[in-house]
């Protein structure tokens, strides 16, 4: 191999959700526009340590590589992102590489996020439509709700506020901000509005909106720029006025 | 799925009544305490008939354990509860808000051990009768001056990130744009407490009375 520049990348491994985490240290030949994807890849051709010992390819979730399906979150460098829009060019070297600390560890870099699709199911974040006869078309929906709603959609389910929230922790069952940005989706939607007091009622519930505590780190850490921190004021309106008034005036 | 009556678990109800009471009645009795305190702005014994006349209020046990004692021993104590299921990453993230979440906390510890021992030199010693000489008296002691320094700022800060946390958990400012300038009334409210805070404090250690004048104009 040809002595050109090196990229140094530290990965955090783990054989297995019982074993313990070691480091494993790897000098890559540079590319140009590299992420860190790529070097996993590269990795994975070649898996070699740079003191030369064999070992194994790194298990990690990529699938779209262009931000889109939220697999590929990390600990980049101490900060939770996507690794495949993180530039190499952009990073201080030794690029060091964690799993999410905030689900657990399958092998590697592959964590099982199964908590949020949990919650997910739990608030119900879907529009129940199926039924035993053609209910035809749905109410129109304006521009404006639209215009409010598209940036919610883009929710990828990344895991990224969760990591980020000091709320998210093995203290409470906290479901974290992407939850709740979704009930507000769904719960915008002139369809889905049917089910909105479900949705908030699970939301009052254990690892509820009360766990939120403003620290603000989510929208700070989402990927897809989503106003996070709109959602949970949105949702915290909706739970109160529900809680207040429901059992007041129904 | 049923749509039946909403039930919102104890701890959302608990959780709603801690954000609460720290604005009603913790933070409203803050500002009553800094308003009444600033007639020794004025002299002592402008200052000794204010407190006379809040201390001889109708049914005073009954408003300072119902309005003041129990909701701080409840904001106080259950803010330690919501303290101990959080996890502080501060250093990882150092952003501003996530700042503002830690010294939430520590703040929030400083004003409650504050208190205690506020309430129990100038509430529980005095029988209730506290008066200008014996705050000037404890103010002599440097250690008490520098404790009730940072108590009030503690407090004061504490007061004007939780006007911002309320207003924004509470989603009466929902949009970008009104949580900026919740934290924005909140940053005023800190600055001017403290501002106050101290001045009152300053007042009683100097014997320093910088509208004694209003006494004298006809
Ligand atoms: S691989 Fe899909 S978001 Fe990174």
């Amino acid at each position: 191999m040809a002595e050109g520049k090196q990229v140094i990348v530290k990965v955090k491994r783990q054989a297995s959700p019982k074993d313990a985490a070691r480091w494993e240290e790897f000098a890559l030949p540079w590319r140009p526009s590299m992420n860190v994807i790529i070097c996993l890849r590269d990795i994975a051709e070649h898996p070699v340590t740079r003191e030369g010992k064999q070992t194994n390819p790194v298990s990690y979730d990529s699938n779209c590589l262009e931000e889109v399906c939220g697999s590929c979150a990390m600990v980049i460098n101490g900060k939770a992102r996507m690794a495949c829009s993180a530039l190499v060019d952009q990073l201080e070297q030794p690029i060091r590489i964690e799993p999410l600390s905030k689900f657990p560890v399958i092998r590697d870099l592959t964590v099982d996020r199964q908590f949020m699709f949990d919650s997910l199911k739990r608030v119900k974040a879907w529009i129940p439509i199926d039924g035993t006869y053609n209910l035809g078309e749905g109410p129109r929906v304006s521009p404006e709700v639209q215009e409010k709603a598209y940036p919610l959609s883009r929710c990828i389910t990344c895991g990224n506020c969760l990591e980020v929230c000091p709320q998210v922790n093995e203290n409470n069952n906290f479901m974290g901000a992407a939850i709740f940005s979704q009930v507000r989706l769904f719960n915008m939607h002139p369809t889905g509005a049917m089910h909105a007091k479900e949705r908030i009622e699970a939301v009052m519930g254990d690892g509820g909106i009360e766990d939120c505590a403003n620290a603000q780190n989510c929208v700070k850490a989402c990927p897809k720029e989503i106003p996070l921190t709109e959602s949970l004021a949105e949702i915290n309106r909706q739970a109160w006025k529900q809680a207040l008034f429901g059992w007041l005036v129904g | 799925m049923s749509a039946t009556a909403t039930r919102p678990e104890t701890s959302y109800l608990l959780r709603k009544l801690h954000s609460l009471s720290g604005i009603v009645p913790v933070g409203a009795f803050l500002a009553e305490h800094f308003w009444s305190n600033s007639s020794v702005l004025v002299s002592g014994p402008k200052y000794d008939e204010t407190s006379q006349g809040l201390q001889t209020i109708p049914f005073r046990l009954f408003v300072e354990w119902a309005f003041i004692f129990l909701p701080i021993l409840f904001h106080g104590g259950y803010g330690i509860y919501i303290w101990l299921r959080g996890e502080s990453n501060v250093t990882q993230y150092p952003w501003m808000k996530n700042w503002l979440y830690t010294f939430q906390r520590y703040t929030g510890l400083v004003a409650f051990v504050y208190i205690g021992w506020h309430v129990y030199t100038q509430r529980w010693l005095t029988h209730g009768m506290s008066t200008y000489s014996e705050v000037a008296q404890q103010m002599r002691n440097p250690w008490a001056f520098g404790f009730m320094v940072v108590g009030v700022v503690a407090t004061s800060f504490h007061l004007g990130v939780g006007i911002w946390n309320f207003l924004c958990k509470w989603g009466l400012a929902a949009t970008v744009r009104a949580q900026r300038a919740a934290g924005q009334l909140g940053a005023v409210v800190g600055i001017v407490f403290s501002f106050v805070g101290i001045l009152i404090v300053v007042s009683f250690r100097y014997n320093w009375h910088p509208f004694a004048s209003y006494l004298t104009q006809k």
